[in-house]
């Protein structure tokens, strides 16, 4: 097989490729509903958090929150920076599923936002918060609590 | 033989080249087979800022083969609300051992590199480069840099797919640049790398499972 032939056929698995994936409805798959618009940041790229636009700081809602809520917890979402993958989602579910106080956790990464919500009586204040996202690899940037989260 | 040994080491294994420092107390496992080497690694991330491995990588043309402990150190990392940077340093020391009847003796190895990427939800950027003494066995030098773009911006848990394009450079080798297209599959703790190299016609697979 000579080159051209290879570069070819590299070419034709690149536009098959593309042609079979942007058939991928964004959202069909997701087995939780967003209750907030998907707004994209509206930020430029940002070297650190100072100069951060907030996300929206409202709560994504999965089966387990609403449970979690229901059962008298407190909701918190921190904007997360640095999150672009499910490794990122892995890590912080992981670090933030294992501590006491949390009774639900999800990572949203179209809100680039961490969604807690803990156990009736318990909390995590600010700084626990960072220091457990500093163990996941990731950088908080802002907290919102309550009443904000809920959007009441 | 090769095929089997290959294979062997792909089911013992699991998973990609992403993030080569994990979360603090967890476990990644890596399969990675380019078009020089087959190779297993299974890391522990004790502290944000490092792991620690052990890899097993079997030089297939070459008949040998090295079993390593793998540091890897998080030099920088730079955060965006929607971008991730990264700079790491790599290395190991081991054993190299002969395969498929090479008749050397065993002897120590080691190995230095640099990894850094740039990646948002839609694009990627990564340079990788690693320099290995395997004593008798001869040393070689390798760099690689690998673009990628996402069709769509996948969510949590979504099945997220990229293609890629990898262009490597090994000066030891018959063709010193080669080039591999490649695409990416990732959803939640597995990744998925599937490729063929179309200079140096030899499939590429990576996985990557994170636990």
């Amino acid at each position: 097989m000579n080159m051209m032939s290879r570069f070819l056929m590299a070419l034709l698995f690149l536009l098959l490729s593309t042609a079979v994936w942007s058939q991928h409805e964004h959202g069909q798959a997701h087995e939780h509903e967003h209750e907030h618009e998907h707004e994209q940041s509206v930020s430029e790229n940002t070297a650190d958090a100072a100069s951060v636009t907030p996300a929206t700081g409202r709560l994504t809602t999965t089966p387990e929150i609403e449970a979690a809520l229901a059962n008298g917890g407190t909701a918190v979402v921190a904007d997360v920076l640095g999150v672009v993958c499910d490794f990122c989602a892995v890590a912080m579910n992981k670090i933030f599923g294992k501590q006491e106080e949390v009774a639900a956790v999800y990572v949203d990464l179209d809100t680039k936002a961490l969604n807690l919500v803990f156990k009736p009586g318990a909390s995590l204040d600010d700084e626990a918060i960072a220091a457990l996202a500093v163990q996941a690899g990731y950088r908080i940037s802002a907290v919102h609590r309550n009443a904000a989260v809920l959007g009441s | 033989m090769r095929i089997i040994a290959g294979l062997l080491l792909l089911l013992i294994s699991a998973a990609g080249s992403a993030r080569p420092v994990s979360y603090v107390g967890g476990w990644t496992l890596i399969e990675e087979s380019n078009r020089q080497s087959t190779a297993a690694l299974i890391h522990y991330t004790p502290s944000p800022s490092w792991s620690l491995g052990l890899r097993s990588e079997w030089v297939r043309d070459e008949d040998y083969a090295i079993t390593s402990l793998q540091p890897t150190y998080l030099l920088k990392r730079w955060f965006g609300q929607d971008y991730q940077a990264n700079i790491y340093l790599q290395g190991g020391i081991g054993l190299a051992s002969g395969t498929s009847g090479n008749p050397l003796s065993s002897t120590t190895a080691a190995y230095a590199g640099v990894i850094a990427d740039w990646e948002t939800r839609r694009f990627f950027l990564g340079y990788n480069a690693r320099y290995v003494d395997a004593g008798h066995f001869g040393d070689n030098a390798m760099q690689l840099v690998r673009v990628g773009w996402a069709p769509y911006e996948g969510d949590t848990q979504d099945l997220h797919t990229w293609l890629m394009l990898e262009v490597d450079h090994r000066p030891e080798s018959k063709d010193p640049v080669s080039v591999t297209p490649l695409l990416r599959f990732f959803r939640g703790p597995a990744l998925l790398e599937v490729g063929f190299n179309i200079v140096d016609p030899t499939p590429l697979l990576n996985f990557t499972y994170r636990f």
